[in-house]
């Protein structure tokens, strides 16, 4: 495994797995170089937040990508990176999120959960700002989409 | 005799913040719009103007802030309801508005006091003013730029462990890490005012000597997580944080100097600035630990407060 700075770089398959925090040494930009087949997959699920001078890396880093012609995808990308998606459109190049991880709260029990949701399996719903159900991992009961769709969702919108 | 002047169309909410404000010992005028509020102001001493933030969209605006100006009125403070959360980014784009309280009517008092009380005191510093009686503000100082990576895991590692979701924790964590990074390299000002080590890159270890230290206090009332970030410099001005809030590029191209601090505004919900020209800076942000997203407003509340000499 590769460290740079808060950042861990690990390769898994076709995937390149981030995790930590994108910082001012994560040179991201240096990751195109690594893209395989014309393609950059990167597997985000274990990034815990990335700062101003990581999100400037990562826009660079997109640049490179549309500048190199490979098509970057973003696997179970982490909410704190949703939330920058969300924020700042430059962020969001032109990747293809798969998968991503959005709030879910039990009215039942009470919890709180991260849950994956597939991309492209809910186009549908996503496209109608429609959260899909989901089930409490603790207690069964149908856990409520714990943000506002409209505005959780809109990194997809075109 | 001096007063507080509430400019708000709507009565019930004027008698609210009339309630709420009355305890200051002030006078409480009300004007229902600000052409009747610009009249009023003529007659008046007020050390508050509190308006609406739909009359800020008025043409009459900026006649009604010099009347208030130059009637001594030490602050304009505006609250906003949830319909008007749109009018954020325009008032942003003012730079004239110092306070901004956001909260779904009727107004969260205690935020109303507490701003109210800063303003009237001149007493504006510490995070213990935001948070209940008793809760306990864990304190460190920063002596090396590279703490600040520690500093940010032991937060949210502190944050996880008295059960906060993650969410809060990450909340936290880039808050954090922006006002410390703000802190240590933008804030070191030099006899002409030259920021000596902005552009020094920020991965580079740095030993922060006595007049470089960087407090960090944080504390969770169960209400809300504060954390809060002071530099012995006071170089950080007004007009600069309003500018920075407003930043439209921030949006579409996540780009220009202010950057972390836009980042901070937008990641919490109440940015405060408590600022001693060319003493201290001291920032709080505060994030909403009670309520999940849904039942909060799409937008953050600011405040911008000068110590006066």
């Amino acid at each position: 495994m590769e460290t740079r700075g808060r950042m861990t770089i690990d390769a898994q398959g076709d995937a390149l797995i981030i995790g930590g925090a994108i910082d001012e040494a994560a040179a991201l930009h240096e990751l195109v170089g690594r893209a395989a087949g014309g393609r950059l997959v990167l597997d985000l699920a274990a990034v815990t937040f990335i700062n101003s001078l990581g999100v400037r890396d990562w826009i660079r880093m997109q640049a490179a990508a549309q500048k190199a012609g490979i098509a970057v995808e973003l696997r179970r990308v982490a909410e704190p990176l949703v939330h920058q998606l969300n924020m700042i459109i430059a962020t969001r190049g032109n990747a293809t999120v798969t998968s991503f991880s959005a709030p879910y709260a039990c009215d039942n029990c009470g919890r709180e959960e991260s849950l994956l949701i597939d991309a492209f399996a809910n186009a549908a719903g996503l496209a109608k700002m429609e959260a899909p159900q989901m089930p409490c991992p603790e207690c069964g009961s149908a856990m409520a989409f714990n943000d506002f769709p409209e505005r959780y969702f809109s990194f997809l919108q075109p | 005799m001096s007063s507080i002047l509430i400019v708000h169309p709507d009565r019930k909410t004027q008698r609210i913040v009339q309630r709420i404000l009355g305890v200051t010992g002030h006078t409480v005028d009300i004007a229902d719009d600000l052409e009747q509020g610009t009249r009023l102001i003529a007659h008046l001493q007020p050390v508050l103007v509190v308006i609406d933030g739909s009359a800020v969209m008025s043409p009459r605006i900026d006649e009604f802030f010099a009347a208030a100006k130059a009637r001594g009125a030490e602050a304009c403070m505006t609250l906003l309801g949830g319909s008007a959360v749109e009018q954020v980014p325009k008032i942003l784009g003012m730079g004239a508005v110092t306070n901004l309280l956001v909260h779904p009517m009727p107004v969260l008092a205690e935020e109303l006091t507490i701003t109210a009380q800063k303003l009237i005191r001149n007493d504006i510093f510490g995070a213990e003013k935001y948070l209940l009686w008793g809760t306990e503000l864990a304190s460190t100082t920063l002596t090396r730029a590279s703490q600040r990576a520690d500093l940010v895991a032991q937060i949210s590692n502190q944050i996880r462990g008295q059960g906060q979701s993650a969410r809060v924790a990450s909340m936290a964590m880039l808050v954090a890490d922006e006002l410390l990074s703000n802190a240590v390299h933008n804030a070191p000002v030099d006899a002409k005012g030259e920021h000596y080590r902005r552009e020094l890159p920020r991965a580079d270890e740095l030993e922060l000597d006595e007049r470089h230290q960087v407090k960090l206090r944080w504390g969770c009332d169960a209400r809300y997580l504060a954390i809060e970030v002071t530099d012995p410099f006071g170089s950080l001005d007004r007009d600069t944080i309003l500018r920075s809030l407003a930043k439209n590029d921030v949006r579409e191209h996540g780009s220009g100097a202010g950057m972390g601090v836009a980042l901070a505004y937008r990641s919490c919900d109440h940015l405060v600035f408590n600022l001693a020209p060319g003493k201290r800076t001291e920032i709080i942000a505060l994030i909403d630990v009670r309520h999940p997203p849904t039942e909060r407003l799409a937008a953050s509340s600011y405040n911008v407060f000068v110590e006066r000499s």
